[in-house]
């Protein structure tokens, strides 16, 4: 019975794949029905986040002014200075296999992931947070691991915590009740776990159907995954529902990415998100070894170096 | 994760402070603020738009949907345009006939901006259908949609849209019923959408009723011309300025997120970066400069592609789907307005259009080439603001005596950092219904 389905699976895929790979049929128009906009609901949203980004601009600048005048001020790493910033130019020297990964998952999102994804938000939105806070129940487990391997034991105590709570207070995952509880989710994985312990992130990666990534995440996403796989939480990875489990988990994921694949139209789209991406990443080792000088924030060096 | 680029686009505006200052932006002429294009409010209301506790009341549910048009004079795809095939524009359509509202983007943008957005519910809450689409810059419209590849040129951009504009609507779904036809746009599609109006006036082929005009310029190239002073003042020229901006930018992000307690560097703490880090003057300018000079990178490229100029594109050998760009957009990146002009859109026009100057090109990128029609048709409408920074004052002087009673000039707002507050959409609605009876003296 299992393995049947398994069967199914892949055929799946494959046909995704082809589907994807194929491009659409020609016609002179097609529509895409997309789930209708809530203008008020989001203006509202909109104006309570405008008030929390006061506050968190507040708190950036009042956490900026602060270290000096802490005990720990003497251990304090020297600022990052602009002549620490990494080159503009990202090392990608798998820049042409990305670069064909990259069209590949753009067609297949606009063929298959996205259309999927949008009908899903047709769905209403209690049912969606329960997917969505369950899958992010489970990966507290790999968190509770990976911070434990970093060595931050107040986090990793904290997301035991969510996971405690969450799983029972929180009827399996399906709410939140942690958060209320001011114990926001602090997501690690074994890619950060790899960043402390001084790897650096290594040649950027668009990996296949996930997006862009470097080669130490693209480890640390597998670690990952292999970690759930093993401990098979719930027996969700490994019974016979897990394909089925795999595809909701997919779907949930992208249905709360905002991102279109050339939604800017521009050829350099590649170019933007690896900047960014591989930039982003840069920032958040910084941030890892706050207690220590800066590695050296290069992109040129090869991961492990 | 387009809420994440934009923000962190914010957040790279906002770190130009040091180097601005460096830069040392040369005394303002008295009593002309630092810049020499708007003063501070105008700016912020500019770079922030309108607040969201400002916005006109809106709808609680608007329908959307997705239309991809395959024109049949769409040009061969170059390979690195693989994904601008089609022309993509987003339809709200209401359950009962109702008059259309066509409202087309500003410079560089697509057809599903947060501006649009905001547009779209104002109206669809009117009881308009309202249709969507990018600008003629954008390059999704350059690529599926134009017929010469060579973006900028008002005349050409406007017998473009209006084909399309054709071709969509003959292609709406058939539950929409039509009763009547209005074109709007913002910015540089404010005046696309005025040209597109006086071509209908010839053509008669789709009697478009009203137009409004929401933050137009008046002379494409002056505006433009003022775009590229106001980069060289911010960001200096070259390369190395951009560069020298973009390590201050990285050391001052890594430096805050170091001293925060944030597990990612999230939205939430880009924003917040930004909001604390945009003060002066030269900031919310060099913000906006840079955005202008991104969506000037696009049309570049796509020009120099299509005409054959050589400037950046070999046309021999136009880059393949695996090959880096990264040269080809750091050159770009140091290309100006000017140079566009001189090396792509001159060049192809003087060559393709009989009988045309130099001269004769920057006239025809003037709105008062349909000045005439402006002035006796009373069915053009346009609002804008006295501090709108794409403006000078014989070009708002202009307006105003053009339109008459059939503009509105609001005090603040800067360039569109009103669109969608109370006054403007209740004003713009009046104009769209005929009700207008003028602003206040």
């Amino acid at each position: 019975m299992m393995r049947r389905r398994i069967e199914w699976g892949q055929l799946a895929a494959a046909a995704a794949a082809l589907i994807a790979l194929g491009g659409c049929a020609s016609r002179t128009v097609e529509f895409h029905r997309l789930p209708p906009e809530t203008p008020a609901a989001d203006n509202v949203a909109d104006i309570a986040k405008m008030q929390r980004l006061a506050a968190a601009a507040a708190q950036v600048q009042k956490e900026a002014a602060q270290p000096p005048e802490q005990a720990a001020a003497a251990e304090a790493p020297p600022p990052v200075t602009p002549a620490e910033a990494p080159p503009m130019k990202t090392y990608d020297p798998w820049g042409r296999l990305n670069r064909f990964t990259y069209r590949f998952n753009a067609r297949f999102d606009e063929a298959l992931f996205l259309p999927v994804a949008n009908g899903y938000r047709w769905l209403p939105s209690p049912m969606r947070a329960g997917v969505h806070n369950f899958f992010g129940n489970i990966a507290e487990i790999d968190s509770v691991i990976n911070y434990t391997l970093q060595g931050r034991l107040g986090r990793m105590v904290r997301s035991l915590g969510r996971f405690v709570i969450n799983s029972t207070i929180g009827i399996g995952g399906l709410f939140d009740p942690a958060t209320k509880m001011r114990l926001p989710k602090a997501p690690t994985g074994f890619g950060t776990t790899l960043a402390k312990y001084g790897m650096h992130p290594g040649p950027y990666l668009v990996i296949p159907f996930y997006g862009p990534s470097t080669l130490r995440e693209g480890i640390g996403l597998a670690a990952d995954y292999g970690t759930l796989y093993v401990i098979d939480p719930a027996w969700i990875y490994r019974g016979d529902q897990s394909w089925g489990l795999g595809v909701l988990n997919a779907v949930d994921q992208r249905a709360t990415t905002d991102f279109r694949y050339y939604a800017s139209g521009s050829p350099f789209e590649y170019e933007t998100i690896q900047f960014l991406y591989v930039r982003k990443e840069l920032i958040e080792d910084a941030g890892l070894h706050r207690q220590k000088r800066l590695p050296r924030a290069d992109p040129n060096v090869p991961a492990g170096e | 994760m387009n809420q994440f680029l934009s923000a962190l686009a914010l957040a790279a505006l906002g770190f130009c402070q040091a180097h601005a200052e460096e830069a040392s932006i040369p005394a303002p002429p008295a009593p002309g603020p630092a810049t020499g294009l708007a003063d501070s409010a105008a700016l912020r209301a500019t770079v922030f738009g309108t607040p969201p506790q400002d916005i006109a009341p809106l709808p609680a549910k608007v329908p959307l949907l997705e239309m991809d048009l395959d024109l049949p004079w769409r040009r061969p795809i170059p390979a690195v345009f693989w994904f601008d095939k089609r022309l993509r524009v987003w339809l709200s359509a209401q359950d009962k006939p109702a008059p259309l509202a066509i409202v087309i983007s500003g410079t560089g943008s697509d057809g599903n901006t947060a501006k649009l957005a905001t547009l779209r519910a104002v109206l669809y809450g009117a009881g308009y259908h309202v249709l969507t689409m990018p600008s003629p810059t954008f390059p999704g419209f350059i690529v599926s949609t134009s017929s010469t590849g060579v973006a900028g040129d008002m005349r050409q951009d406007g017998q473009d849209l209006y084909a399309a504009m054709g071709v969509i609507i003959a292609h709406l779904p058939h539950k929409v019923k039509i009763t009547d036809l209005d074109v709007l746009g913002y910015s540089l599609g404010g005046a696309n959408a005025a040209i597109v109006k006086s071509i209908d006036a010839k053509e008669h082929k789709l009697n478009i009723h009203r137009v409004v005009m929401i933050n137009p310029p008046v002379s494409l190239f002056a505006t433009v011309g003022r775009l590229d002073k106001l980069f060289a003042r911010t960001l200096g020229n070259g390369d190395a300025g951009i560069e020298r901006f973009y390590q201050q930018l990285y050391a001052e992000l890594a430096n805050l997120y170091r001293a925060s307690d944030r597990v990612e560097l999230d939205e939430d703490f880009l924003l917040g970066a930004a909001a604390s880090a945009l003060n002066t003057d030269a900031q919310f300018s060099a913000a906006i400069a840079l955005t202008f000079r991104i969506a000037l990178m696009n049309v570049f490229f796509a020009g120099d592609l299509y005409s054959g100029a050589g400037v950046v594109v070999d046309p021999r050998h136009p880059p393949g789907v695996g090959d880096p760009l990264d040269e080809i957009s750091r050159t770009l990146r140091t290309k100006t307005f000017a140079e566009y002009f001189s090396r792509i859109l001159a060049p192809y026009y003087l060559k393709h259009r009989p009988g045309s100057s130099v001269e004769s090109l920057i006239a025809d990128n003037r709105l008062d080439v349909i000045g005439e029609q402006l002035r006796g048709n009373g069915d053009y409408y346009a609002q804008t603001n006295s501090d709108d920074l794409i403006l000078d004052k014989a070009e708002l002087g202009w307006l105003r005596s053009t339109l008459g009673q059939r503009i509105v000039v609001y005090d603040h707002g800067g360039h569109l950092g009103n669109l969608g507050d109370r006054q403007q959409v209740a004003d713009m609605l009046d104009m769209l219904a005929g009700r207008w009876q003028g602003g206040a003296p």
